[in-house]
């Protein structure tokens, strides 16, 4: 396991060597700034009926730079080390196939935790500004931000598995876009078609209702469980795809 | 140190080695030699534990690749074809982020940095990023890498490929260095680099292993080697060459006008026997002026090329 440690720091370390990182950060911060600011400038409006958490988790400036930049993020990992040849050097160096699965992962969280990071300014700035504190309860911050967590390690292990399939960056990243945006929109037919247990079964998977939930402070298990056994089987199918090599 | 047993891997539609069987000893330098597409990288790649065989078995210092693949790692320093690095990294970086990864021990770890990088003289470019490093100099951080954790094996899979010719004469020598201290199996197409880096040389053709011996035993069991070549003057080629005939023991004499108003002679004997100094007498006898007496030196390239020819007339002869 101390291979895990190490081959996370190198690739923590790669993230910041390259322009892409300081890209993305720039892109995401924009992003999650301006929706922000929206959501300032309607409550100086007047009065909304709903509170600030879920007003911001809710817009398209919100899910837009999550689902953008996943696979911007992932694409490199297991794509680059093929392309170069490098993957070589690390399968045949004391580390196990779980580990180089894993430390990959875990880089990618830690760099989507970091882009996140700011946004907990917004929480300072939103209870400084406010009178009323209860909408900000630390529960429902909390939950917001776990929310992000989960769902972004569930889409992240969706990017590192697309980037275990090829050689190729940009295709790694395109099949990570389209596996991600067929995990998000599929929890949408509750709004075109909504009846039964289409709806039962939408209600399940949908992010979208989900970060909803967690934005009003609701912490239901089943979601937990849900995104970690998710995240867990996608880490799952690439230790395979990893391990193919060797059956080959 | 190297135990392969009855070793084959096939891919989907094609098996790149077949039934491969050869030992290598502590100490030993060997060189693994065979023509592009022979299989030299598909065992290499299977000693270094980054794939399994498909049959058969290989151990390592006595740990086998596959049961005890970590074990195996621990002891191998492996270097792949295309020297792939992480070129975004400094080489001081590098090397510490391998060594890390090769769990070389905290309190050793700066010591056998230091020592590496003297070896592979890496001393003035230790700072620089990787990818501004001259090829020669990208192909020492490689080796480096490889010798880093102290490996009782070095797997080096052609290391001299793609360098400058001054790059490759230092390259060698380098390698020659090691062997003092390593085992090592070296793989390469160039024959003049196992002739002189290896003592040992294991000549492998689409998959199988055709000849496994020293240079210069290898040289010996060539039949037909060692022609010798004389330039005198003085008469005309078809009265020396009738004079030539009268040596035992010969099998043809070949003579050609030189400038001058000299001829060169080759004389090829039936043996692998050397002729020089018949020859010698024989112009002495007769009064003509040398100016060269020779025996040609056979090279490792015949006997490559004789041996796979052996292998390619064989496959023929099944096929009809």
């Amino acid at each position: 396991m101390s291979g895990l440690w190490v081959q996370l720091r190198r690739e923590l370390s790669a993230y910041f060597v390259s322009p892409l990182a300081y890209v993305v950060m720039v892109f995401f911060l924009a992003m999650t700034g301006y929706s922000f600011a929206l959501v300032m400038e309607f409550f100086n409006r007047g009065p909304l009926d709903v509170s600030a958490g879920p007003a911001f988790f809710r817009t398209g400036l919100f899910w837009f730079p999550l689902l953008f930049s996943v696979p911007v993020l992932t694409m490199r990992l297991f794509a680059e080390e093929k392309r170069q040849g490098t993957i070589e050097t690390l399968m045949t160096a004391p580390i196990s196939d779980l580990s180089v699965v894993l430390s990959k992962f875990l880089a990618a969280l830690v760099f989507y935790l970091l882009l996140w990071l700011p946004a907990l300014c917004y929480v300072f700035v939103l209870r400084w500004v406010a009178d009323d504190k209860t909408p900000l309860e630390w529960g429902t911050t909390l939950g917001s931000f776990g929310g992000v967590i989960l769902i972004g390690s569930f889409y992240l292990s969706i990017g590192v598995f697309a980037s275990s399939l090829t050689r190729n960056q940009i295709i790694a990243a395109v099949v990570a876009f389209a596996l991600i945006i067929v995990a998000f929109f599929s929890g949408f037919r509750a709004f075109l078609q909504g009846s039964g247990w289409q709806q039962k079964v939408v209600e399940y998977i949908s992010a979208f209702q989900h970060m909803d939930e967690w934005t009003r402070g609701i912490m239901d298990t089943r979601r937990i469980v849900f995104y970690l056994s998710l995240t867990a089987f996608m880490l799952f199918l690439t230790h395979k795809v990893v391990e193919s090599r060797k059956w080959k | 140190m190297i135990k392969v047993e009855n070793l084959t891997k096939r891919y989907a539609g094609f098996t790149a080695i077949d039934d491969v069987n050869f030992e290598v000893q502590k100490g030993e330098i060997v060189g693994f030699l065979g023509p592009n597409g022979a299989g030299k990288s598909t065992t290499m790649r299977i000693l270094s534990c980054f794939m399994p065989a498909s049959t058969g078995r290989a151990s390592v210092a006595g740990f086998d690749v596959f049961e005890q693949s970590n074990e195996v790692r621990k002891r191998v320093g492996y270097m792949p074809e295309s020297n792939p690095l992480y070129t975004e990294m400094r080489v001081n970086e590098y090397l510490h982020y391998r060594a890390r990864l090769k769990q070389v021990p905290r309190r050793h770890r700066k010591d056998r940095i230091e020592r590496v990088k003297e070896q592979c003289g890496l001393k003035e470019v230790e700072r620089k990023i990787i990818n501004h490093l001259s090829k020669g100099y990208k192909q020492r951080v490689g080796l480096a890498d490889a010798l880093v954790h102290d490996p009782d094996l070095l797997i080096l899979d052609e290391p001299t490929i793609g360098l400058d010719p001054h790059q490759i004469r230092q390259v060698r020598e380098l390698i020659k260095n090691l062997g003092k201290q390593h085992t090592i199996l070296i793989s390469t197409h160039i024959l003049p680099e196992v002739e002189m880096t290896c003592n040992r040389v294991i000549i492998i053709h689409k998959g199988r292993i055709v000849a496994s011996d020293t240079p210069a035993n290898l040289t010996k069991h060539v039949k037909s080697g060692g022609a010798t070549v004389i330039e005198v003057k003085g008469i005309n080629p078809a009265v020396a060459e009738k004079q030539f005939w009268t040596i035992p023991g010969i099998q043809s004499v070949q003579s050609e006008r030189v400038d001058d108003g000299y001829i060169r002679c080759t004389i090829f004997p039936n043996t692998n026997q050397d002729l020089r100094e018949a020859v010698f007498e024989k112009a002495i006898s007769n009064r003509w002026a040398i100016r060269e007496l020779s025996r040609q030196r056979q090279s490792l390239e015949d006997i490559f090329v004789e041996l796979t020819r052996g292998v390619k007339k064989q496959e023929e002869e099944e096929e009809a």
